[in-house]
């Protein structure tokens, strides 16, 4: 067995921590799990994150060579589960020594499990804004019909992804969709100004908000403002969707 | 409720005409498609849906349901459906190309919007003051039927705002007082639980969780949820009629 360069060893860590920016953690975790794992490996590492890209300078400790990486941070969906487990594997690496073969075994083998079912995350995130509905004081119909629009509305979004269309459109079409469609409930005499306000949740971009909020907070200003620069950006798009909808059947925003 | 049906007469009395031609030629261009489903009669059907479809937003909704509140989203509803449908004329997503899955359900369906009326009539209703085959949910579920019968590459987006209007039918089944949108909603509910199977379970080969037969149980229980609500809806309908 051949056994790996400290390169491949630099470009295994540069990746590993592309990966959990990718996927939507905040900042000064990731540094964290980075320096962990690069510190298994016999690295001392310095990092400077940005918004699309990350910079990483690992300086072997016994060969005193020095490694830079410069990674593009890839566009990943959000994965609590990638979180939670490479975030383990980090602790795993550094506790148990881990072995740099094992290591990007383990990485590889928790960065290609299963996704979940498209269906099942549709039904689920339709369940989750009908709760939503409910919760804002919304009344049955409404929220069997904001379920509806939640469907509608967030399978537009995954087609259109689908075929990378630019992502602020994305919002704008999805966020319309959903909205037109739980102002069907007007027509009705229940809580119809609610299944409309409701039935846009589903689009807000929580993660980026909250990590946004956690990297200014731990001192990573420069990626914390971008991502809630990035965040805010994707809100005004769900409001302008929102808006249409409103203009259309309501002739106003209230 | 009484601007409801008022409206309903009107465009009955007005249209009838326009809508036993557009009858026929619904009845013509499904037969042929079931028996000589040529390049022609696919792309007439595709048509005769975009026409169909822009007459429930422009006729129905926009000049005859002028009187009722909101009448413009239902058009607009509408008018999207319409657009999907020539959409879909274009890239040609909907096939037209016979399954032979579900023709039971399928045929009940597209007879459908000739029982509509009938049930009407029983109810002891009298024309113009009826539902007819060329109002809303004559029209989705005669769409839903179609889909269903030639299953094999379908549009997705349509059978999605088709599914909401079930969900609408439901309500309006409370509100307006029309038991007829019970059979949309009925016959609705077993036709998206097998669009839905059949469009995502294609994907099932591939490797996700949680496990298939764990998601068809969850659709099946949807179904199961949908079904009971209607059944309590026809019961609390029915002790109230009483």
């Amino acid at each position: 067995m051949v056994c790996a360069t400290p390169q491949q060893q630099a470009t295994f860590v540069a990746t590993y921590a592309a990966h959990l920016m990718g996927c939507g953690i905040h900042t000064s975790r990731v540094v964290r799990n980075t320096k962990r794992v690069s510190e298994s490996l016999n690295f001392a590492i310095n990092i400077s994150v940005f918004q699309k890209s990350m910079i990483l300078t690992l300086l072997h400790k016994e060969t005193h060579h020095t490694f830079s990486e410069v990674v593009e941070i890839p566009a990943l969906p959000i994965s609590f589960e990638h979180n939670s487990e490479l975030s383990a594997l980090s602790w795993e690496a550094i506790d148990q020594k881990l072995p740099f073969e094992l290591l990007e075994t383990k990485y590889n083998a928790i960065i290609s499990k299963s996704r979940i079912d498209p269906l099942f995350v549709l039904l689920l995130v339709g369940f989750a804004n009908a709760s939503f509905c409910k919760l804002f004081g919304g009344d049955w119909i409404s929220m069997a019909i904001v379920f509806s629009a939640t469907v509608v509305g967030f399978f537009v979004r995954t087609q259109m992804l689908h075929k990378h269309i630019n992502h602020y459109i994305v919002f704008i079409a999805s966020s319309f969709i959903a909205s037109l469609l739980a102002s069907t409930a007007l027509i009705f005499n229940i809580t119809s100004d609610i299944a409309i306000a409701t039935s846009v949740l589903y689009l807000i971009p929580g993660v980026p908000l909250i990590n946004g909020v956690i990297d200014i907070v731990e001192g990573h200003t420069l990626t914390g403002i971008s991502r809630l620069t990035s965040a805010f950006l994707l809100i005004i798009c769900i409001a302008i969707g929102l808006s249409i909808t409103l203009f259309l059947v309501r002739d106003s925003l209230i | 409720m009484e601007v409801f049906w008022r409206t309903i007469a009107n465009y009955n009395n007005a249209t009838w005409i326009y809508q036993v031609i557009l009858v026929i030629i619904g009845v013509i261009l499904t037969a042929r498609l079931i028996t000589k489903p040529g390049q022609r009669t696919k792309l007439a059907m595709k048509i005769y849906l975009i026409v169909l479809n822009s007459w429930i937003a422009i006729v129905y909704y926009l000049i005859y349901c002028e009187e009722r509140k909101y009448n413009n989203i239902l058009a607009l509803f509408w008018g999207i459906i319409a657009c999907l449908w020539i959409w879909d004329t274009i890239k040609g997503h909907t096939t037209f190309t016979r399954s032979h899955k579900h023709d039971i359900l399928a045929y009940f369906l597209i007879v459908m919007p000739f029982i509509y009326p009938a049930i009407s009539l029983a109810r002891g209703l009298s024309f113009p003051s009826i539902t007819s085959p060329v109002m809303p949910c004559s029209v989705a579920v005669f769409t839903i039927g179609l889909l269903l019968m030639f299953s094999e590459n379908i549009n997705m987006y349509i059978v999605l705002f088709l599914g909401h209007w079930s969900i609408i039918a439901i309500s309006k089944t409370y509100f307006f007082n029309i038991p007829e949108d019970f059979l949309l909603a009925s016959a609705s509910v077993p036709a998206l639980y097998l669009f839905f199977k059949e469009y995502f379970m294609r994907d099932l080969h591939k490797d996700t969780k949680p496990n298939s037969k764990y998601i068809t149980m969850l659709l099946i229980i949807l179904c199961i949820i949908i079904g009971s609500l209607l059944t309590a809806t026809l019961f609390i309908g029915l002790i109230q009629g009483k």
